[in-house]
Parts: structure tokens; C-alpha cells; sequence
């Protein structure tokens, strides 16, 4: 199902119901979402859902409802709150919240903290916030009321509170569930809302990319340590020894530190090595920034390579022991460590020290895994053979690795998505077994979406984007003449996806040449989405006013960009959809390829198979952006040969499938407009919501009756 | 129009289908089937909300606006829309003035971002049905600019007195418009002043169209083929419900008689509506003519407003005639067809053997005749008179006396 047709509520309804009544079983509901506009959609449902509580029984269920941000979305700090970027949002809120900090400011009142976290740090711990939904931007203002930072509020209250709403990466990415979704109970329901990339998240957040910028930074920063480290001998000696004696007591006793110190993460430890205590070798500080330099020397050469290397991480291991000398133990613990001589040298902006962060996280990360990852030096872009850029890549191959603590810790976990297909393809992927797993279609009262593939131009030239043929100029024109041809007769917005940027800007370059691009702006105007995200976010304001005042707008953006994201093309923003190719992913790449090998060795999927999977999960994601609700009305026309394909055709979701008859298939550019045509004047009829009624919205009565509850039963495919 | 009319085209007119597939529309998607009860459902219902005791602006103040940009020379409607569009609007020019004669029209055409008045408020239809042939000649080119042409109507509809319903009416033929400003300012200025726009698109919804027709309280429509063009068009012949905010007033009217001077020679005059025109065609002189009670002006068709002294010359017909919208033939009752099957075989009206596509037949609920769809339609919507019971000797009587006093 598309979004806008009550997915989220009907879950959050589902739930809530069972918490009230089973108080004891499930305790707290998780619902994780993937942007921030859409974790707080999920929130004015709730509101809405707690309203209609309110109605009918007269008072609202007694439950905190709240949401977690980051920093930067969540600060009311007059200066912290301006700046933009979130790193920088962070290491100021550190240096202004950090417990040495706060002591030094006891003494010495020219150092600045932040009033707001003072605020909740003297009374807000003992306070329990008032059942209710909290928004960000109630949250805010409940913090300007009594002077309290909503962050460490939201931060703090998650622990007890009933309902969380939060980014997925809150509990995926183990350097952030680590400090904030550690303590959430067992009996909790978790749901991931637009999980179809889920497993590119997983991948992403135990994935390190290294490259020679990097490395620089960090041998600065590793100067610099070493400066501080050198101070503080002469000055306080007795910290350094502290924090020794810390260390051989055992990690645990370190993490107790206060919950603001704990800005450095912590990758998935088993827990016996969180028990353990430091190695001797990386104890005091001196010996542990010369480790550190070792090890970024070794990194350093392990980048001067003329040619690719591909190795494991076992191999890497044993050409670390045999270069440097460092063996695998005080690798896994060298995160850990860093973050314990930082806390030590009361180095307020962590910011800068984010490289060598990463350094140690790619140190313990390849000591902890042996399995699923592989590590790839290439030494220069595929692009630019001639630049040399050395990147080392240590990369997640298999997704369940980093969702594996999910499944074990939770009761229930349920995973949903308006274009999660093929279904079976999930359970693969991320390793686990489901209770149950079925695909819904919709029910319409009209047929408001109008799938089409069209695969021939007028000239009756296959069109397609295969690579062959991408830069063939009968099919580049044929896409231009398609695209013109929409363009006159769908109103106010298209949205145009191409499968790569490089594709984007050749076939827009070629159309400049045969006047396309001047017949499309008699019609309407055009915008393209560039790399850059400020100049796309300034393109796509321009094109919706362009829509809201009747202009009439093209916008050509790429699959897989920002754009085919987050963005919702509603109503008159999106009529008309289109699809220029099928968005494979750059199938030469090294971490692709070692991904597809692992899949292929480890879960039995073929190539191919994860491939197409993949592609046309991005198609769907891209079209169904056109429709967002049972009103809206679009059309999604694939331009390309091979959608039509049953392989290709059987892996759309359902409800586009459902739509997609035999006669849509293999139309030429000509047919598609004259079909489109007359849909479009057949869903511009007045449509009322009489119409919908016992078709696609039942009143009580319809739902009771017999004949509905059977044809809910039929629909609701089954499969365990 | 004939043509039109019978909503029958020749085969190579008809747009790009594949007729082996429309065979199995019917047994399941019911695409074309669906749409159709849809709109069916919608003339009814429009039907349904018209009754008797509303209030309406008689006294209407209509600005046509068409669309005459490159896309008004598409050929989906035949032979072209924009002379489609003209057929079609000789015969609402005419209709119009004959069901509302105490109001006026004026028509503005918009191209190559530009509008141009071709037809100042007036209430001879001639006068514009000549405007708007004279459309033929044009040539369509440019995109059209929705700002300008409903600036340029709003200027001329601000000088009206509060009593009379200001209306545009736009025909859109393209999805695009290019304007100089802020379109959202014009459509609250317009809201403000009271006027209802209302759009017929030829292609498809467009936003701006929509929200215009929404925020004025008028109607957005799309047409379908050339006869859903023509209904969409002709709805906008019934008066539409004043707006709360227009005042009541008395309005003075002239009823001149036609006169002609018999017995002596009868001294030949020009006619005021053709005293300034050129083309010599209506320009005669002749005897005969109404005489304006008040300046004796003399012209030679009603209804018009006096060019002496401004005073409105109507007839009494005219009068009669607007009078039927306030109180219109009451809704038919609707009836499953399948339950009726054995006692009733024919349309009382048209005679038409009732078939398998008849789903539902009405019944008027004064004399119990049952009637067709297409009849239904017709009564309502042009005769505004049952037939049933103006046949019928009891029913007339009491259906006119019925009528008399006001209700």
C-alpha cells in the first residue's frame, strides 16, 4: 500500500488497543520511521488516535507518548540551536554539557554551559512528564516553559515512556543504540515504518570508508593527543594514574561515567569483552597513542597501492600482527580506550576528533567480526582512473549482522512498507524467521493509479537504459519525445527519474542538442536535481510553486537521490510519474560484487536475483511517490523494455501489480498518451467520499457485516 | 451541432482504443462502466439539490472567458476544440439569454499571455454569438494567462450594483498559465468581491483551476467527450444560488409593447441597437419597434437596456420564463428497475421500451407516470413540466393552481 492509506494508524491503533489491555505483556511500543517529517506524521496520528481515545471513553489512555531527535532538531539554546550542521550542534552541546565542564564552571564562572541542561538536571529527573503525545515541537516548547533541555528530557524519558518514536538508525546503528536504546525492556513491540531500504541501513551503519583525508586528520589529531597527554603529565599526573587504575579494574566501572560523557561510541561488543579489562599493551596513555600511531602508519601504507586489493578481515588481522607488531585483542578494545583518554584529557570538542573516532571504530569492528565483512583498498575512482584517491573500504556484507540485537532483544518486531517486495526476499536478507508475513492490496473505488510500461517509441525503437543502448540516440530522443509528449498533456507536476546522475546529465545534455528540452518549456517549466542538496532543495521549492499556481512544472531527479526518498509528490505536485530505465545499482562495483558473492554463498540468492530485487524496489519506491492517499490519483509510466518482463513485473508490490494489466504493458509513446489522456479526464470527475462508501471506506455496519468480514479474509493473503 | 448532438462520430474521428480489449471491461475493473455511473450519479444529484424556495441571482453577470491558446487547436474534439467550443457556445449564448433574459454576458479571450475583451457586458446574445463566430478567424497561439483575463473581467464586474450576481465562466483548453504575478492574490481579490468563478477544462484538472472554482463557490468541471462538454456547459444555464452577502432591491423594469402605427403611414426609424451599427445589415429603418415607457426610445428586440436611460426593457414572457427556476418540477422518485419489470413496459413520455441497461426509471410523485432517464433529464432541465400530469386534467388543475400563489 502506498502511504496515505492508514498503514501507520492502523498499526498504532492495533497496538495501543493490546497495551491497554494486556498492560503487562507489552510495555512499550517502538516505532521507528526513517525521516524526520515522517517520524512526525507518525506523531499526529497518535494524537489523533489518542483524541478519538478521549471521545470514547471519555479520558485518554495514560500514556506518554514521545519522540527522540537529534541535537539539532531538539535544542533551544539561543546560539547552539543556530548553527546547521548537525556534527557541529553535537560538539557544541558537548562542550557547554559535559560533566568536567560543569565542575570546572562551579569555580570558575567565565566558563559557559547551558542553562537549559542545568534546568533538567536539577529538577527534571525526579519529574515524570504528564501522560500525553509530545511532538518536537512540544517537546520544545515544554522545555522553554520550565527552562529544561528538551534533548536530555526526551533522552532520559524514553526509558519509561509507553510510546517512542524514533529514527531507525536509534536502534540499528550500534554506535548510537548503544547509548540510547540500551535500557528499553524486552517486553517492547518494535515497528520499522518504511523498512524497504532496511537492509542498506544495517549494511551502512557497520561499514567504514577510509581514505587519505582521513587519515592526515587523524595523525593530527593524534599530535595533538599526544601534546595533551604530555601537559597533563606534568600538570596532574595523578588523572593519568587514576584512570590507569580505572582500566584495570575493567571497562564496566568506566562506562558508568555520566550519560553526557558518553557522546563516543561503542560498536557491538560482545559482552565478555566489556568485562574484560584493557590490555596491558594500551593502558597508560603514552603507550596508547603510539599504538594508535602504529596503526595509522600501517593504514597509511596499506593506502600506497597501485592496484585493487581485496582481502578479509582474518588476513588483514594477521598482516597488521606481522607489519606492526599490534595483535587482535587490544584492537577490539581500542575504541573503548579512546574514548576513556578522552573523557581523561577533558577534550571538550569532539568534533574534531571524529577521523580518528572512526579509526578505532574500523580497529575494533575488524578484530570483533571475522564473518560477513571484507575489506576493499582501491586506489583510485572508477571514474577517474587517472586520479589517484585510495579508499579503503571495510564493508558490512551481511545486513543481519547489525539487526541480529534487535531480533533477540525484542518480543515483537514487525517490519512494513508501503513497497516492501518481493516479501520473501526480507526474511533472506536479514536472517530471521517470520511469524507472519502478508501482503496487502488496495481497495479503490476508482482506478486512481495508472500504471504503464511503455517500451517503444513512436519509431517503434525498443527504448531502454540498458547499457548497450543508454547512449543510442534513437532512444535518447524517444525518451525526450515521451517525456514532451507527457508533458503536454498531464497537468501541473511531472517527476522524471533516471537511473544515475551521469545518465541524467548526458541525456539532458543530448536533449539541449535536439530541442527537447525548448518544446518541454512551451509547456511547463524544468527543474533538475543536482548532487548538492542545497541547490536541490531550492529547484524542488521553485517547482511546487510552479505547481501551486498553474505554471505546470517538470522535475527530473534520480532514483536512489534525495528526492525519491523523502519527498511526496501529493496530488497536483505529482500526476504523472516516469520512470527512464530500471535503477540497477552500479553492478561494477567491488562492494557490490563482494555483497552479492556473500549473499550468493551464504543465503543462496542468486545475482540476479538480489539485482532485480533491488532495482525494482527503487522503481516502486520512485512511482509511488506520485500517490499519496485513496483521492490522489497518478500515473507511473516504467519506460523501459525490460519492466515488461515477468521477472521485473512480478517483483512491483502488489498494489501497483494489481494495476498493471496486460494491456498496459508494451504500449508505444503514442498509445500511452491517448490512455493517459482519457484517464485523466475520467479522474478529474467530481469524486465524493458517498463514492468510496462500501467500496473502499465501510461504515460500522458494512465492517460487521458477514459478506465484508469473508472478503477480508480472502484479501488478506496469508502465507507462513 | 446536429452531429454532436446525437453523440455520434465517424469511426476514423474516434481516439486511439483497442476494441478487442473493451469487451472485457465489464466483468471485472467495470473501468468505463464505473466513471459512467459516476457522472450519472453526479447529474442526478445536482438534479436533487435544486428545489424550489432558494434564493438566486436572476440578475446575472456572466464573463466568458476562452481559452484561445496553441492547445485549443487539438483535434480531440472535432474538428477542433476551439470549434467545438464555438458550436457549442452559439447555442449557450442563445439558451442562456432565453433562460435568464435579464441578464447579461461579456466575453474575454485569452492568448499569447495576453486577454482581450472581444464582447462588452451586454445583453443581446446576437451581439456575442457574432463575437464569438468571429473566433473562427483567429488563430490559436501562445499560452493563455488565467491572471489577466481574470483581472480584466474583475474590472468590469466591480462597477456592478451589490443585487447582481457577478459570475466568470472560463473555458480552459490548456494545463498551463502563464502569469505576470501572484495568481493566489487575484483569486483572493475575486473571493473578496463576490464573484464565482467557475471552470470547464477540456484536458484535465489542473490546481489552480480547482482552488479557483473552490474559494469562489464555483463549479470545476472536466469534460469527458464533446456531449459531457455540452452538459458541463449548459449547467451553467440554471441561475446559481445567490450568494448570502448579495442584497435584495428593487429593480425598475420596463414593459414596452411592440407598436405599430397603423391606419396612417407609418414614419419610418431606426432602432437604437442598430443606430451606430455599420454593416448596414440590421440598419434599416422600418415602423414598427418597442417604445421605452420612459425616453420612447425605440428598439427593435427585447430584452435590452435602454441605451437613453439606462432602465431595463423586458417582456413579461422573459419574466415568466426566469420565474420556472424558483419553482422547478419536483425530483422524480427513483425506482429499481428489476422490481418493476412486469408492470411497467414503456416511458410514458418517449415511449421507449424499457431494456436491460435501464437500471432505475423515475416516477414523478404527482401523477405516478413513470419515466426514463433521458426524460427525466429533459423535464427537468428544459421543459419544467411534467408531462404525466399536464396531460392528466386533475393534476394540471392542480399543478397550476398549485403554482400560482407563490409558494
Amino acid at each position: 500500500m502506498p502511504s496515505g492509506t492508514g498503514k501507520t494508524v492502523s498499526l498504532l491503533s492495533l497496538i495501543v488497543a493490546y497495551m491497554i489491555a494486556n498492560p503487562l505483556s507489552v510495555t512499550k511500543l517502538i516505532y521507528c520511521s526513517r525521516t524526520v517529517p515522517e517520524i512526525e506524521k507518525v506523531l499526529e496520528e497518535l494524537k489523533k488516535l489518542m483524541t478519538y481515545y478521549e471521545k470514547e471513553r471519555g479520558q485518554a489512555p495514560k500514556m506518554v507518548g514521545l519522540v527522540l531527535s537529534s541535537r539539532k532538531n531538539m535544542c533551544i539554546h539561543p546560539q547552539v540551536s543556530k548553527e546547521r550542521d548537525g556534527k557541529i550542534v553535537d560538539g557544541r552541546c558537548h562542550s557547554l554539557t559535559a560533566s568536567y565542564v560543569r565542575e570546572r564552571h562551579n569555580y570558575d564562572d567565565s566558563i559557559p554551559i547551558c542553562s537549559f541542561y542545568e534546568g533538567f538536571d536539577i529538577e527534571g529527573r525526579e519529574v515524570q512528564l504528564e501522560p500525553g503525545v509530545y511532538s518536537l515541537d512540544d517537546l520544545k516548547e515544554y522545555g522553554q516553559e520550565r527552562n529544561w533541555c528538551p534533548y536530555f528530557l526526551a533522552r532520559y524519558t524514553i526509558l519509561h515512556a509507553n510510546i517512542v518514536v524514533y529514527s531507525y538508525h536509534y536502534l540499528l546503528d550500534p554506535k548510537i543504540a548503544d547509548v540510547v536504546s540500551k535500557e528499553l525492556s524486552r517486553s517492547s513491540v518494535v515497528v520499522f515504518d518504511e523498512a524497504h531500504n532496511i537492509d542498506n541501513v544495517c549494511i551502512d551503519s557497520m561499514s567504514v570508508k577510509i581514505n587519505r583525508r582521513i587519515i592526515d586528520r587523524s595523525t593530527a589529531n593524534i599530535q595533538l593527543l599526544e601534546q595533551t597527554v604530555n601537559e597533563m603529565k606534568e600538570d596532574d599526573a595523578k588523572k593519568l594514574k587514576e584512570e590507569y587504575q580505572r582500566l584495570v579494574e575493567g571497562l564496566r566501572d568506566a562506562s558508568v561515567a555520566r550519560e553526557t560523557d558518553v557522546v563516543l561510541s561503542n560498536p557491538v561488543l560482545p559482552d565478555e569483552v566489556l568485562k574484560e579489562a584493557v590490555p596491558g599493551s594500551i593502558r597508560t596513555a603514552e603507550h596508547f597513542v603510539g599504538f594508535l600511531k602504529r596503526f595509522v602508519e600501517y593504514l597509511k601504507t596499506r593506502l600506497r597501492v597501485q592496484h585493487v586489493v581485496l582481502e578479509s578481515p582474518a588476513s588483514f588481522l594477521k598482516d597488521v600482527y606481522q607489519k606492526v607488531c599490534i595483535e587482535r585483542k587490544p584492537l577490539r578494545f581500542c575504541h573503548e580506550r579512546l574514548a576513556s583518554l578522552l573523557r581523561t584529557l577533558e577534550i571538550a570538542d569532539l568534533t574534531d576528533f571524529s577521523p580518528l573516532i572512526l579509526i578505532t571504530h574500523l580497529a575494533t569492528l575488524v578484530s570483533t567480526y571475522t564473518k560477513g565483512f571484507t575489506i576493499i583498498v582501491e586506489p583510485f575512482d572508477d571514474k577517474t582512473p587517472t586520479v589517484s584517491n585510495p579508499i579503503l573500504h571495510f564493508s558490512c556484507l551481511d545486513s543481519s549482522i547489525a539487526i541480529k540485537p534487535v531480533f533477540d532483544r525484542f518480543q515483537t518486531v514487525v517490519i512494513t512498507s508501503g513497497t516492501l517486495s518481493p516479501l520473501d526476499m526480507y526474511p533472506k536478507i536479514l536472517d530471521f524467521h517470520p511469524v507472519i508475513m502478508s501482503s496487502f492490496t488496495m481497495t479503490l473505488a476508482r482506478p486512481c493509479l495508472l500504471p504503464m510500461i511503455v517500451s517503444k517509441g513512436n519509431d517503434q525503437v525498443a527504448i531502454s537504459s540498458r547499457f548497450e543502448t543508454r547512449e543510442d540516440v534513437a532512444v535518447v530522443r524517444n525518451y525526450g519525445q515521451l517525456l514532451v509528449e507527457i508533458a503536454t498533456i498531464v497537468p501541473d507536476g511531472v517527476v522524471c527519474f533516471f537511473t544515475s546522475y551521469l545518465y541524467l546529465e548526458s541525456v539532458v545534455a543530448s536533449w539541449y542538442d535536439q530541442g527537447v528540452v525548448d518544446s518541454l518549456q512551451r509547456n511547463k517549466l524544468l527543474f533538475i536535481e543536482t548532487q548538492d542538496a542545497a541547490e536541490t532543495s531550492l529547484a524542488l521549492l521553485n517547482y511546487i510553486r510552479a505547481c501551486e499556481s498553474g505554471r505546470g512544472a517538470v522535475l527530473l531527479s534520480v532514483a536512489r537521490g534525495k528526492v525519491s526518498e523523502g519527498v511526496d509528490f501529493d496530488h497536483h505536485l505529482g500526476r504523472a510519474v516516469l520512470m527512464f530505465g530500471i535503477p540497477y545499482v552500479y553492478t561494477q562495483s567491488r562492494i557490490l560484487r563482494a555483497r552479492l558473492e556473500y549473499l550468493r554463498d551464504q543465503f543462496q540468492i542468486r545475482e540476479n536475483d538480489f539485482l532485480t530485487f533491488d532495482a525494482m524496489r527503487h522503481a516502486a519506491q520512485c512511482v509511488g511517490r506520485a500517490i499519496r492517499g485513496k483521492t490522489d490519483y497518478g500515473i507511473m509510466i516504467f519506460a523501459d523494455k525490460r519492466f515488461s518482463r515477468a521477472d521485473k513485473r512480478n517483483k512491483l508490490p502488489k498494489w501497483i501489480q494489481e494495476h498493471l494489466k496486460d494491456s498496459l504493458c508494451n504500449l508505444s509513446t503514442e498509445e500511452a498518451v491517448q490512455i493517459s489522456k482519457r484517464w485523466l479526464r475520467q479522474m478529474a470527475q467530481p469524486f465524493s467520499r458517498e463514492d468510496q462508501l462500501g467500496v473502499s471506506l465501510l461504515t460500522l455496519e458494512q465492517l460487521h457485516s458477514e459478506e465484508m468480514q469473508r472478503k477480508q479474509q480472502n484479501t488478506a493473503d496469508q502465507k507462513l | 451541432m446536429a452531429e454532436e448532438e446525437e453523440g455520434k462520430e465517424y469511426r476514423w474521428e474516434t481516439g486511439y482504443e483497442k476494441t478487442w480489449e473493451a469487451i472485457q471491461e465489464d466483468d471485472e475493473g467495470l473501468l468505463e462502466g464505473s466513471v459512467a455511473e459516476i457522472i450519472q450519479r453526479a447529474k442526478r444529484k445536482r438534479q436533487a439539490e435544486r428545489h424550489g424556495n432558494t434564493r438566486l441571482g436572476m440578475m446575472r453577470h456572466l464573463f466568458l472567458v476562452i481559452d484561445n491558446s496553441d492547445c485549443m487547436s487539438n483535434q480531440d474534439l472535432k474538428p477542433t476544440r476551439q470549434l467545438c467550443t464555438i458550436k457549442l457556445l452559439e447555442g449557450f449564448i442563445d439558451e442562456f439569454f432565453d433562460q435568464n433574459p435579464i441578464s447579461q454576458m461579456g466575453i474575454i479571450i485569452t492568448k499569447s499571455k495576453r486577454a482581450e475583451k472581444i464582447s462588452e457586458l451586454a445583453g443581446n446574445p446576437r451581439k456575442h454569438i457574432k463575437a464569438v463566430q468571429q473566433l473562427t478567424q483567429v488563430a490559436c497561439s501562445g499560452e493563455p494567462s488565467l491572471q489577466n483575463a481574470l483581472e480584466l473581467a474583475l474590472r468590469s464586474l466591480r462597477m456592478l450594483p451589490s443585487h447582481a450576481s457577478r459570475e466568470i465562466l472560463i473555458l480552459m483548453g490548456s494545463l498551463t498559465t502563464c502569469d505576470p504575478g501572484d495568481i493566489s492574490v487575484t483569486v483572493q481579490n475575486l473571493k473578496a468581491q463576490g464573484v464565482r468563478c467557475s471552470v470547464i477544462a477540456l484536458a484535465a484538472e489542473v490546481h489552480i483551476c480547482h482552488k479557483l472554482c473552490r474559494e469562489t463557490g464555483g463549479l470545476f468541471g472536466v469534460i469527458l467527450d464533446d456531449c459531457h462538454f455540452r452538459d458541463q456547459l449548459f449547467q451553467h444555464i440554471d441561475p446559481p444560488p445567490a450568494a448570502t452577502f448579495l442584497d435584495s432591491s428593487l429593480i425598475k423594469m420596463g414593459f414596452p409593447h411592440h407598436l405599430m402605427q397603423e391606419g396612417k403611414e407609418a414614419s419610418l426609424t431606426m432602432c437604437m441597437c442598430h443606430v451606430d451599427s455599420t454593416d448596414g445589415e440590421g440598419g434599416r429603418l422600418n415602423s414598427g419597434g418597442y417604445f421605452c415607457p420612459q425616453c420612447c426610445s425605440k428598439y427593435c428586440e427585447l430584452p435590452v437596456e435602454c441605451k437613453a436611460c439606462g432602465l431595463t426593457l423586458v417582456s413579461a414572457p422573459h419574466l415568466a420564463r426566469s420565474y420556472h427556476h424558483l419553482f422547478p418540477v419536483d425530483n422524480f422518485k427513483e425506482l429499481e428497475f428489476r422490481d418493476m419489470q412486469d408492470k411497467i413496459e414503456l416511458c410514458f413520455a418517449c415511449q421507449k421500451r424499457f431494456g436491460e441497461h435501464d437500471k432505475h426509471v423515475y416516477e414523478c410523485g404527482t401523477c405516478s407516470r413513470i419515466f426514463c432517464l433521458e426524460c427525466d433529464m429533459f423535464i427537468h432541465d428544459l421543459l419544467h413540466t411534467c408531462p404525466g400530469c399536464a396531460t392528466n386534467h386533475s393534476t394540471s388543475q392542480s399543478m397550476s393552481n398549485d403554482s400560482v400563489p407563490p409558494r
